[in-house]
């Protein structure tokens, strides 16, 4: 144990250098150790910056597609009674899927600076993986053809793990399908270190109807008070849906099919941003002690700090998804040229909307097409982040311009391997309709701050507590207010994707106009949504996206009930 | 040295140990700028250097050192009140309800402090008469208002009143919190689910769904 006079041995030889602002991240570590944290200046900038690391020197790393197993293999068996309409939607895909502790390489600056390398035998940060890797597998999967999922905790319980942060305890969320409640990682359906949990995905349409499909999806940890963590040390990972429209083959001859850029891994990627502050030793470091958020100071893509892509010059489709836990994006090329919005939150939108930036909050996801056909061979060009935001409550409004601008990855144009047959439709998928004359019930959820906690309608999470029954079958319109002035909420529903009806009083355009699942609200925003509840029963999660905010307790449990039939609504205080 | 005698001659010379701390470590770029502010930080344990090296007093008058002596290597939970704040925002009978189910299921061996939100005003016997007036069976903490402001602040804590109770395993350095008026039950199933060992439990009522 170090004593005392150790520190202050060290603090004396420290040499000072000259601050560069407030909070001092310039100064020696051990300096700045014997600093207080500045009284109420909330700003993760007092943090200790992250070891140097060099910009696009490591190439992406696509995760492969899940490899389906044999059925007869899983012990036990599936168990039918565990899950709703399990013979309606038999499995026709298995997948298995371990958790465990390990090391990833984040990039070899960080990587080689771990002691842990010599206990694990390997190379890298210490992280929590799925299936060895993070981002896990991507689950590739189709409408129509229902998906099981068996999920092994095999994490070390919490006194044995190097992970100085998170609890190895996880209820994975596939956000966001439309999944019964017992398959959907609610925040109470967690597992332990030896555990397992079943997850079944009907590869349903809500409500049958293609028009409600998703396209981008991703699958992370949802346990209770420790979801930002959990994600944070690795629990992240991606999903595709496709369908007869979006096959993800470009030179599908059905001519229904839209012929997006495909196939998944060359053409098309997932790219998940997650950013990281690395400690010394080059592990996640992490302060548990702000409510407010976390932020990191490297941006990761797919868990390889600011890496490299080599594409041709053709289209690309990106899915990019803001993985969290609290930062907020405004992505953009370094040339600013254009990119063509065709996804917003993993639906299609009706028209590509043309676009210099796309503005992402945690869990907001946008598929953008990129032509890379007006560059020429040995072109590089940067997408970077242009949002300021200096502390875990929100971005400050302010856009970094130059040098300011913080990375995110590089393309690198290589020759051309082959023809683009790939298009960007003038129509993509139609909306389903909004039939106002459905709607049984209103509810407004208030976001707001109280005794350094996050509440929902002034209350803070209680997962016993159903502060909405919906009834099956009935469409409602939920109201979401940003009651603060300087923070931003990403509010989020499980189960089902919903309509703006109104944001901020005016009705939707652009990329906005689409189904959603995560509003974006800024300070003050009030954002209106047209809601249908339908197929499955159970408790699901409403919660703040900036998983700093979820864990801080700003979560709620809504209930689907069984449709009594002539009564609509919940409450009677909210029946119309 | 044995922790009694040591306890002892800090207690001493309690007033000279941070100042000599500062005097000696802060940086050449912080002494003449006055946004800087510099405090000693407690060291030895997972999360040590969150946490300023001070010294509190409880009810009894006994004094500690903040970290190691209360929080190093440790089970405990940590909420904040106090006198005046208590009419305001009550929560300690709610914590002595807290307290029992962790006694009752957890386990013993949970060290349970609360820290003053009013140093200015709040002494030993002040807290010594709030605490029996509740029943609460531990260690209400208060110091130099400056030492609890730094505490405070590594809570998180603004202003006098603070609805959140921490709970932390300094064995395992992990930390969670609870709103202080919340379901006792809540409050005890964290304390349970950072316990480490036999005395660790996920949860003590069971919500899966299936």
């Amino acid at each position: 144990m170090a004593k005392r006079r150790d520190i202050l041995k060290a603090g004396a030889m420290a040499v000072a250098s000259t601050p560069a602002i407030f909070g001092g991240v310039a100064l020696p570590r051990m300096a700045q150790a014997q600093l207080c944290r500045p009284e109420g200046n909330r700003s993760p900038l007092t943090e200790p910056d992250s070891p140097p690391v060099r910009n696009y020197t490591e190439p992406l790393y696509i995760p492969p597609a899940m490899q389906p197993v044999d059925p007869a293999s899983l012990t036990p068996p599936p168990d039918p009674n565990r899950h709703q309409r399990f013979d309606e939607f038999l499995p026709a895909k298995h997948y298995v899927q371990h958790f465990t502790e390990g090391l990833w390489n984040y990039h070899p600056d960080l990587s080689r600076l771990n002691p842990l390398n010599d206990v694990f035998g390997g190379f890298g940060s210490i992280a929590w993986m799925m299936n060895g890797a993070t981002p896990g597998e991507t689950l590739v999967a189709r409408y129509g053809e229902p998906v099981f999922v068996r999920r092994y905790n095999d994490l070390p319980a919490t006194e044995n793990a190097y992970m100085p942060i998170g609890l190895p305890y996880a209820s994975t969320h596939l956000h966001n399908a439309h999944t019964a409640s017992e398959s959907d990682g609610f925040p109470m359906d967690f597992m332990g270190p030896g555990q397992h949990w079943d997850h079944h995905y009907a590869m349903m349409y809500a409500r049958n109807d293609p028009r409600e499909a998703l396209a981008s999806l991703w699958y992370h940890d949802h346990m209770v008070d420790f979801t930002a963590t959990n994600v944070y040390a690795g629990l992240s990972a991606m999903a595709i849906f496709y369908d007869d429209l979006d096959t993800g083959d470009e030179n599908d001859p059905n001519p229904e099919a839209l012929r997006l850029p495909g196939t998944y891994g060359k053409y098309d990627n997932y790219l998940i941003l997650h950013d990281v502050r690395f400690d010394q030793n080059g592990n996640p470091a992490y302060n548990v002690f702000d409510t407010d958020g976390h932020l990191g100071d490297l941006i990761t893509v797919n868990r390889k700090v600011t890496p490299y892509m080599e594409v041709e010059p053709r289209k690309y489709r990106f899915r990019i998804l803001d993985g969290g836990p609290s930062r907020f994006y405004e992505l953009g090329l370094s040339d600013e040229s254009e990119m063509f919005v065709i996804c917003n939150d993993g639906n299609l939108l009706e028209e590509p909307v043309g676009v210099t930036s796309i503005v992402l909050g945690p869990a907001n996801r946008q598929d953008v097409i990129i032509d890379f056909s007006r560059y020429r061979v040995g072109d590089e060009i940067n997408m970077v982040n242009i949002m300021e935001q200096i502390n875990g409550q929100g971005p400050t409004g302010r856009r970094l311009e130059g040098p300011e601008r913080m990375p995110v990855m590089q393309f690198r144009v290589k020759p051309l391997e082959g023809p683009d047959n790939s298009r960007i439709p003038d129509f993509l998928r139609a909306l389903p309709p909004v039939n106002l004359d459905e709607v049984v019930a209103e509810r407004e959820w208030v976001f707001d701050h109280d005794m350094g906690l996050w509440t929902i309608n002034h209350d803070f999470f209680d997962p016993t507590r159903i502060d909405a029954s919906v009834q099956q079958g009935t469409a409602e319109i939920w109201t979401f207010r940003n009651a603060g002035s300087s923070w931003a909420h990403p509010v989020h529903v499980h189960f089902e994707e919903f309509q703006v009806l109104e944001w901020n009083g005016r009705p939707p355009t652009g990329v906005l106009r689409s189904r959603k699942d995560v509003a974006m609200l800024g300070p003050n925003d009030v954002c209106k949504a047209f809601y249908r509840f339908d197929d499955f029963l159970g408790r699901f999660p409403i919660h703040c996206h900036n998983n700093v905010h979820e864990d801080n307790a700003m979560m709620k449990r809504w209930d689907i009930v069984p449709n009594s039939g002539g009564h609509h609504g919940g409450d009677s205080k909210w029946r119309r | 040295m044995k922790k009694t005698t040591r306890r002892t001659f800090l207690a001493g010379v309690a007033a000279a140990v941070p100042v000599a701390a500062t005097a000696a470590v802060v940086p050449d770029a912080a002494k003449d700028n006055p946004a800087f502010k510099t405090c000693p930080r407690a060291t030895g344990g997972k999360n040590a250097h969150h946490f300023p090296q001070v010294l509190v007093q409880d009810q009894y008058k006994q004094k500690a050192w903040f970290y190691e002596d209360l929080l190093a290597n440790k089970l405990v939970m940590v909420s904040f009140t106090s006198v005046r704040g208590e009419d305001y925002y009550p929560m300690l009978s709610n914590l002595v309800k807290a307290r029992q189910i962790v006694e009752d299921r957890v386990g013993k061996g949970v060290h349970m402090y609360t820290v003053t939100t009013d140093p200015y005003r709040d002494t030993p016997e002040d807290l010594k008469a709030l605490a029996e007036k509740y029943g609460a069976k531990w260690r209400f903490l208060t110091g130099a208002p400056e030492d609890i402001r730094e505490i405070l602040a590594s809570f998180n804590a603004r202003g006098s009143l603070y609805g959140l109770t921490w709970i932390g395993n300094e064995r395992t350095g992990r930390w969670m919190k609870k709103p202080s008026q919340l379901q006792p039950l809540f409050i005890a199933e964290a304390v349970g689910r950072l316990s480490t060992g036999k005395q660790h439990k996920p949860f003590l009522g069971d919500m899966h769904s299936v």
